[in-house]
């Protein structure tokens, strides 16, 4: 039997060639968000500059300051300079890691975003985490017995949670609660000894705020790896393996529930965004110290460099989740590696 | 001796919402080791449920009476656990479309390992040799196991799926639909491999297509299936050139022996063909390419000559079929005259002029060059009406005149009549063929002079193959359209086309009338073409005649 001659096209790929698309790749995506960035970085700017109320007039509300004392003021923190100059002396600054100074408390924005930044990540990161794990398992189960009690009731109080709103969940589990669980900060007024002590006092006032955050965003987990292994469910390939005589679960785990992951790490990724974004609510209702409730409390002023720098420091994060997406995706689905 | 397969009485019904529908009514088959039954129908008759059936792999809205026998064993009343004991090891199967039988995200070695892996405790090295052993079998090198399905072609993924029905030595193998998609010369390779593999190793086949010609070169028994039930059945050869039962005879008329005169200006078709009128051969070139070439980047970087300095005529009045293989620049070539693609260098010429580029001449040129698609199921909007797909064209070319009338004309034209009865109906309540009536329909409706139809009939019922080719032949010849059909299958170009241009790399390796060039082939991969057709046996029987 000879080779046909369309079958010699689809040589094996060469190692080197690989090399350099996926060098080609890399490049494309960062530099896609390397560009994303600096829209993030001017959109930040001005958007905040639409903010109603003037910083000058909050910062001088209690104490009596004549026209010369406001104008002193207004120089000193630049504001008397049109914006687009504004706006090159802050990317100026950006460039050199340098956030500005907060109207408010008179310090870097960088030093307090560094010291907000790990409770956000630390709520964020377990509620994200934990979602993901309950809700790809949620729906896994859903979408195999597609129609039946699991998946009815468990789609039903996914999507009942899911269009609560943050800070009314949080104070109906505060009310439920009794006050098992603290209502407010991140460690007790009064912190014990020891690592292990001090770890079991942050976790227990994790609890609520993690929990509000994780029942509200699950469902979106859930309801994506749904639909994207229904999809998957009709595949020929599932029959393949069943004729194989594989058991009913491993069909669902070896051969269905890979290829329904694909599709749905993009949107976990994508969605990261908006659980970043849900914090500032979660963070209010439970005084929780991160940075959504940094940005709560500077939108009052408003100060302007302390919104600018979480703004950027929000955004930017969303952008290299979605790029670590891109990564990802390229490692996990050999099909994008050809294309 | 106990056959290897027995089907007594089977019938299977579904439960849909419109009520039950029996795709299987009383179905008796039996299959003695080292024998190949075919199994032949079209999509509907119920065959490809008889072969889930066996292995019990049929949904769960399907209720099946009757016995299934395999090895003596029935498979209706065996538990799960045996049940999953003998999928595979006792019985497999090659499934329709390797292209999605396939898990796209697993190297296909793996894949033929798993069912080694869960039947028999070979270990790691034994299973990885196995592995190898099997993709010698079915001519792969042992480095594709660690390909993924998307980086082989279609014939290697039909091999890969052979290698995997193998894996556990059963004796029972049923292959559906195993070459449909495939070019002939792939088919042919993978008919001979199904063949060999038979004769050495002694499994029963059981080998179900629409297309009886492949089962002619293959089988020693055919049956032939029309609404769930067997309706003929016997020796291959008698079946094929004596066909008892209309419907056979219906399927095999659909896939002509090229060569046969009685098939060719005819294909199988109801309606009577007007009579082919003297010919004028001087009629004016309509479409013509002069030196055309396009060339692509590959993600290397590397320029691939999709076509190749292409010199082509179309004549008013005429029907061109363009042959070759997959990926030999047929459809590249074809999107180049529409003008959907720039060319590298070369031109096209319509009615003696360059065809524009500004967008309004194209436009114009566009409405003068019809288009018809391979998959009417895909080229329809499911939304859309009847009426609003036909009537979409003249609206964006804002043709004047009464547009119900234009769009009741175009579908009788597409001989859907009385077209009246049509209009309000939505894609799916349409059969396939009435579905590419409509495609055709849409096409007429802007009074083209040029109609470019790629693979028109390769997704269509054997019966509804005939009907549509018979169309594009009236068309010719009562509109006098100029026709361009791009295929892969010569009993096509020899049922409807006055020319033949093998296309082959991207080069027109030959170009001639039809009867020259599919009966004397200059070239040598027309003669390959044309040797990689399965030959139905047919030539005994007319020779008798």
């Amino acid at each position: 039997m000879t080779t046909s001659p369309t079958e010699q096209h689809a040589t094996d790929p060469d190692e080197r060639r690989d090399g350099t698309s996926a060098t080609r790749y890399v490049a494309g995506k960062v530099g896609g968000a390397l560009v994303s960035l600096v829209f993030v970085v001017a959109l930040g700017f001005f958007l905040f500059r639409m903010i109603p109320g003037d910083p000058l007039v909050t910062m001088t509300r209690e104490r009596p300051t004549d026209p010369e004392q406001l104008a002193h003021l207004r120089e000193r923190l630049g504001l008397d300079r049109p914006v687009w100059q504004q706006f090159l002396d802050y990317v100026a600054g950006l460039l050199q890691g340098d956030f500005g100074t907060s109207y408010m408390y008179r310090r870097p924005v960088g030093d307090m975003i560094a010291e907000r930044v790990w409770p956000t990540v630390l709520l964020v990161g377990t509620a994200t985490v934990l979602a993901v794990l309950l809700g790809l398992w949620l729906g896994v189960r859903a979408a195999w017995r597609r129609g039946g009690t699991f998946d009815r009731t468990q789609t039903g109080i996914a999507l009942a949670l899911w269009s609560m709103p943050q800070f009314w969940l949080g104070l109906l589990l505060l009310i439920a609660t009794q006050g098992v669980f603290p209502s407010r900060g991140m460690t007790s007024v009064d912190p014990p000894d020891g690592f292990a002590a001090q770890a079991l006092d942050v976790a227990w006032h994790l609890t609520l705020p993690c929990l509000t955050l994780l029942l509200v965003i699950y469902a979106q987990y859930m309801l994506v790896m749904r639909s994207s292994l229904l999809e998957e469910m009709g595949a020929d390939y599932l029959r393949t393996a069943r004729a194989k005589g594989l058991r009913d679960d491993l069909v669902r785990r070896r051969h269905a529930v890979p290829n329904a992951l694909l599709p749905t790490m993009t949107l976990i990724f994508l969605q990261f965004g908006m659980v970043v974004s849900g914090t500032v609510t979660v963070e209010a209702v439970f005084s929780w110290p991160g940075l959504g409730l940094l940005t709560y409390e500077s939108l009052r002023g408003p100060d302007l460099p302390v919104l600018q720098g979480v703004f950027v420091i929000l955004a930017g994060s969303v952008i290299v989740m979605n790029l670590l997406a891109d990564l990802l995706y390229r490692v996990v689905d050999p099909r994008v590696r050809a294309s | 001796m106990t056959p290897l397969l027995e089907l007594q009485d089977l019938g299977v019904t579904y439960r849909t919402a419109d009520g039950d529908l029996e795709a299987v009514r009383g179905v008796d088959l039996t299959l003695q080791p080292g024998e190949t039954l075919g199994v032949a129908g079209e999509s509907g008759s119920g065959k490809s449920t008889v072969a889930a059936s066996v292995l019990r792999l049929l949904p769960k809205s399907a209720t099946v009476t009757g016995t299934v026998l395999l090895d003596g064993q029935d498979v209706g009343a065996m538990r799960w656990g045996t049940l999953r004991a003998a999928r595979w090891s006792e019985a497999s199967v090659v499934f329709q479309g390797a292209m999605h039988a396939l898990n796209p995200v697993r190297r296909v070695g793996k894949q033929i390992a798993e069912p080694i892996r869960l039947h028999t405790d070979a270990g790691e090295s034994e299973i990885d040799a196995r592995v190898r052993e099997l993709l010698g079998q079915v001519d792969l090198p042992a480095a594709k196991a660690r390909a993924y399905p998307h980086e082989l072609s279609g014939g290697q993924k039909q091999r890969v799926m052979i290698a995997m029905a193998l894996a556990c030595d059963p004796r029972l193998v049923i292959a559906d639909e195993p070459t449909t998609a495939l070019d002939v010369i792939v088919q042919a390779q993978v008919l001979d491999l199904l063949g060999t593999l038979v004769e050495q190793r002694g499994i029963g086949l059981v080998f179900i297509t629409h297309d009886l010609s492949v089962l002619a070169s293959t089988c020693s028994r055919i049956a032939v299936m029309y609404q769930g039930r067997i309706v003929e059945s016997g020796d291959a050869k008698e079946v094929i050139t004596a066909p008892r039962h209309e419907h056979t005879a219906a399927l095999a008329a659909a896939f002509p022996e090229v060569g046969d005169p009685g098939s060719r200006y005819a294909p199988a078709t109801a309606e009577p063909l007007p009579e082919e009128g003297e010919r004028d051969p001087q009629q004016p070139v309509l479409l013509s390419a002069r030196d055309l070439r396009v060339h692509f980047r590959d993600r290397t970087g590397a320029t691939v000559a999709a076509v190749n300095g292409v010199d082509l005529d179309v004549r008013r009045d005429e029907i061109v079929a363009l042959v070759g293989q997959s990926g030999s620049g047929k459809t590249t070539l074809a999107r180049t005259l529409l003008g959907l693609q720039r060319p590298t260098s070369g031109a096209v010429y319509y009615d003696g002029g360059p065809v524009p580029v500004s967008t309004s001449g194209l436009r114009d040129y566009r409405r003068r060059v019809q288009l018809v698609l391979q998959d009417p199921s895909s080229a329809l909007n499911p939304r859309h009406t009847v009426y609003e797909s036909v009537a979409e064209g003249p609206r964006i070319h804002r043709l004047g005149g009464d547009e119900r009338d234009r769009v009741v004309r175009a579908l009788e034209a597409a001989e859907l009549r009385p077209a009246e009865q049509y209009l309000t109906r939505l894609p799916h309540e349409l059969s396939g063929g009435q579905r590419q009536r409509v495609v055709i329909a849409g096409a007429l409706a802007l009074d083209p002079n040029v109609l470019v139809a790629d693979e028109p009939v390769a997704s269509l019922d054997a019966s509804v193959r005939g009907e549509i080719l018979g169309l594009l032949l009236r068309l010719r010849r009562q509109l006098g359209l100029a026709g361009l059909v791009i295929t892969h299958d010569l009993g096509l170009a020899w049922n409807v086309a006055d020319r033949v241009a093998v296309m082959y790399r991207g080069e027109l390796v030959e170009v001639g009338a039809v009867e020259q060039v599919l009966l004397e082939p200059r070239h040598d991969y027309t003669g390959a073409l044309l040797a990689a057709l399965p030959s139905a046996g047919r030539d005994d029987a007319r020779h008798e005649c």
